[in-house]
């Protein structure tokens, strides 16, 4: 953690020598555990074609008796070719290849844009572990990569492999394909599948095709989620079979009035021969043209079996005159079953925030009722502060 | 009375419709086709435009009034003829984007400003040239997804994408299937820290508490999502370990004192039994095995084993037809399967 920390420190440090340099450190404090937090950010740019990125952090105690933790989320350098053409990254980093799940590594990864309109990417490295989760990181690597080809200013299809292993045992064997598409100006879509090649299987799915005229967008979706093939092939729970959820649905997105956006969500969901539904009505209004201030106000039904729940939630954001703006955010839940944990589990939050200049400050009440605890209050306190330099 | 109830509704609706941001659609003011084809040049109005800087050029009263030398009003014209907020937008576009007149004066759009402002053709309400109209010269910098060679600092900026991409909906559950196919688009905007906030093994806070005090900020647990966690889970199968490990569950369980040894069993009744009746578990665990592996996964396996390993009381976890790639000798496989047994 200390090198990691080290290393993200003066990867700052030279890039505080060139283009501009930003840092940004949060502080919260909370009476919840754990009671403090600091996070560090530094990105900056060497030179045209090279930045650098890193968060780190340290955060308190979680009991009496335990040691402050802290671990480096992310830290990597980028190079980018002068043409654009290449690009590499090297450090830890969230990787993205295509269909594939995102898998968070301490590794390298490599773009190139070849003729013709091929993407190449390739990723190897070790995939990170939380650190309070850490058992052994001997022979842990994932290998990866995904071909695509633009279809011209279109969109893109893509072929993605993985492999990742555990203690040098299999743990994830996995193509994907993507595609993705901008019809013309009123139409897009987008699919994407993932198949396990250790049990073989579809591991999960997700088509989305959208059309958006003046004011209006409507999206429909459907999902499939094989639960099994997500797991890694070394689990025992992964042979048990291959139930799969499925998820279709519609969202529409109304522009009712120049501040006010109606959202509407219409889904039918089943898991082996249970169908659910799931609705969501939901409104925004802004009360300025910026958006700075706006309420929203949302209902939620959510079936199933032994799962479904009646929830509704509102929120507001008021900017206030010399830089305060007030913020509060309600929610309700009930289950259908509350197997007498509670028959509403009510949230709340009411925070102040100041802003003003490079420094911002926040402080808020929680309340809340939950299956965990009948009442519990907490305050919440975050001081930030941003340096620019060049 | 009724007089005042009027007054008051006819009030309440004013006010209703600048709280929606209704507004008169205003036609645009200042007719730039009819100049354009009455034969005014554009540099005539916009004087210096070939000088560059970080003037907006805009034209001011004088250049007006050297050919309309009799003002119908005696009030600026600009007053009337600007819409009000235009300069202010122009200012802002000026400071967001790394444009300069003068090389693409000297250049493509030498002599012939309509190259680029080829709106004024239809009329006037399209006057700043749309960002297919840049890429018809700079479409190396379009492939190659390149957008600082325009834009000054789209990540800093956090400069909605309003004109070229929504993110509207539900973008939370919306983003994974757009962002399969174009993962380079998003990091025109989106640094690694973004992604990292949620996909992250590593991550300190849920982005809902180190950002409370934004009740809009996108969160996959947002509110009182602690409550209602295990509901979500169950009505989604697997959503939980798409971005989690299994054994996330039991930690976080274990840290809050919810789980382990501080509670009995959270089954309800029927859960592990002698008769079919009474073995919930095997149905529950095909349906969703993410959240057996939650708490059962690594060491807690060896719970499953003790009955349904070979020969054993629990009989085959398998469903007809189940096959796998991996040999018996692998983990799990061999957990049940020991040498010998099939």
């Amino acid at each position: 953690m200390k090198l990691a920390a080290s290393i993200a420190i003066a990867c700052a440090a030279t890039a505080a020598a060139a283009d501009p340099l930003r840092l940004r450190a949060d502080a919260l404090a909370t009476t919840a555990s754990p009671a403090g937090l600091l996070v560090l950010e530094a990105d900056g740019a060497v030179r045209s074609g090279l930045s650098a990125e890193a968060v780190v952090w340290i955060a308190g105690a979680r009991s009496p008796g335990e040691d402050a933790s802290g671990d480096v989320l992310v830290i990597a350098v980028d190079a980018t070719s002068k043409d654009a053409r290449t690009r590499g990254r090297v450090g830890r980093f969230v990787s993205l290849l295509g269909a594939l799940r995102p898998v968070h590594v301490d590794g390298a990864t490599l773009r190139l844009r070849l003729p013709r309109q091929f993407d190449v990417e390739a990723v190897a490295g070790m995939p990170v572990v939380a650190s309070g989760l850490v058992t052994g990181r001997s022979w842990d690597w994932i290998v990866g990569g995904r071909v695509a080809r633009r279809l011209g200013d279109y969109g893109s299809v893509g072929l993605a492999y993985a492999q990742r292993r555990d203690a040098g045992r299999l743990m994830t064997e996995e193509i994907g394909a993507d595609v993705g598409a901008a019809i013309d100006k009123r139409h897009d879509v987008g699919v994407r599948a993932a198949y396990d090649l250790v049990n073989p299987g579809l591991a999960e799915v997700g088509v989305s095709a959208s059309r958006r005229t003046k004011g209006v967008r409507a999206e429909l979706y459907a999902r499939h989620r094989a639960s099994s093939h997500l797991l890694p092939a070394t689990s025992l729970f992964s042979v048990l079979g291959d139930v799969p959820s499925q998820r279709v649905g519609s969202v529409v997105t109304w522009r009712a009035a120049p501040r006010l956006d109606l959202i509407g969500d219409l889904a039918a969901r089943r898991i082996d021969d249970d169908f659910a539904e799931e609705i969501v009505a939901r409104a925004r209004l802004r009360l300025d043209d910026r958006g700075t201030s706006a309420i929203t106000g949302e209902l939620r039904r959510s079936g199933g079996d032994g799962s479904s729940w009646t929830g509704a939630r509102a929120a507001a954001r008021i900017a206030l005159p010399h830089a305060l703006a007030l913020a509060t955010e309600l929610e309700l839940v009930i289950p259908d079953d509350d197997r007498g944990r509670g028959a509403v589990w009510p949230w709340a939050l009411l925070a102040a925030t100041w802003e003003r200049a490079s420094w911002s400050a926040a402080v808020a009440v929680e309340a809340s009722a939950s299956p965990e605890y009948s009442h519990r209050v907490d305050a919440l306190l975050q001081l930030s502060r941003r340096w620019s330099m060049k | 009375m009724k007089r005042l109830a009027w007054t008051l509704v006819c009030v309440a609706l004013v006010a209703c419709a600048g709280v929606l941001g209704l507004k008169r659609s205003v036609p645009e003011v200042f007719p730039h086709r009819a100049h354009v084809v009455a034969g005014v040049t554009c540099t005539r109005c916009h004087a210096g435009m070939e000088a560059g800087g970080r003037a907006l050029h805009l034209p001011d009263d004088a250049s007006c009034i050297s050919c309309h030398t009799k003002p119908h009003d005696p009030a600026p014209c600009s007053g009337c003829h600007v819409p009000a907020g235009r300069p202010a937008e122009l200012a802002e576009a000026k400071a967001h984007l790394k444009f300069d007149h003068v090389p693409h004066l000297k250049g493509p759009a030498s002599g012939n400003c309509m190259q680029c402002h080829t709106g004024i053709a239809d009329g006037d309400a399209r006057i700043r040239p749309q960002m297919a109209t840049c890429f018809k010269c700079h479409g190396k910098a379009q492939s190659a997804r390149t957008c600082d060679t325009c834009h000054t600092n789209l990540v800093e900026e956090g400069t909605l994408p309003q004109s070229h991409l929504a993110h509207d909906g539900d973008w939370m559950r919306e983003h994974g299937t757009r962002a399969a196919s174009s993962g380079d688009l998003c990091e025109t905007c989106h640094k690694q820290s973004f992604c990292a906030d949620c996909h992250g093994q590593t991550v300190p806070a849920l982005t809902s508490t180190r950002r409370f005090a934004d009740p809009f900020a996108a969160s996959a647990h947002r509110a009182g999502f602690a409550a209602r966690h295990s509901l979500e889970a169950r009505a989604d199968p697997g959503a939980c370990s798409t971005c989690h490990q299994p054994d996330r569950c039991v930690a976080c369980h274990t840290s809050r004192g919810v789980a382990g040894d501080t509670r009995t069993t959270p089954h309800p009744r029927g859960w592990v039994g002698l008769t079919a009746s009474e073995n919930l578990h095997g149905r529950e665990a095909r349906r969703d095995p993410a959240a057996c592996a939650s708490c059962h996964g690594g060491a807690g396996e060896k719970l499953c084993v003790q009955c349904h390993a070979v020969g054993g009381v629990g009989g085959n976890p398998h469903p007809p037809g189940w096959s796998s790639r991996q040999p018996l000798s692998a983990m799990p496989c061999r957990m049940c399967h020991p040498i010998g047994a099939r």
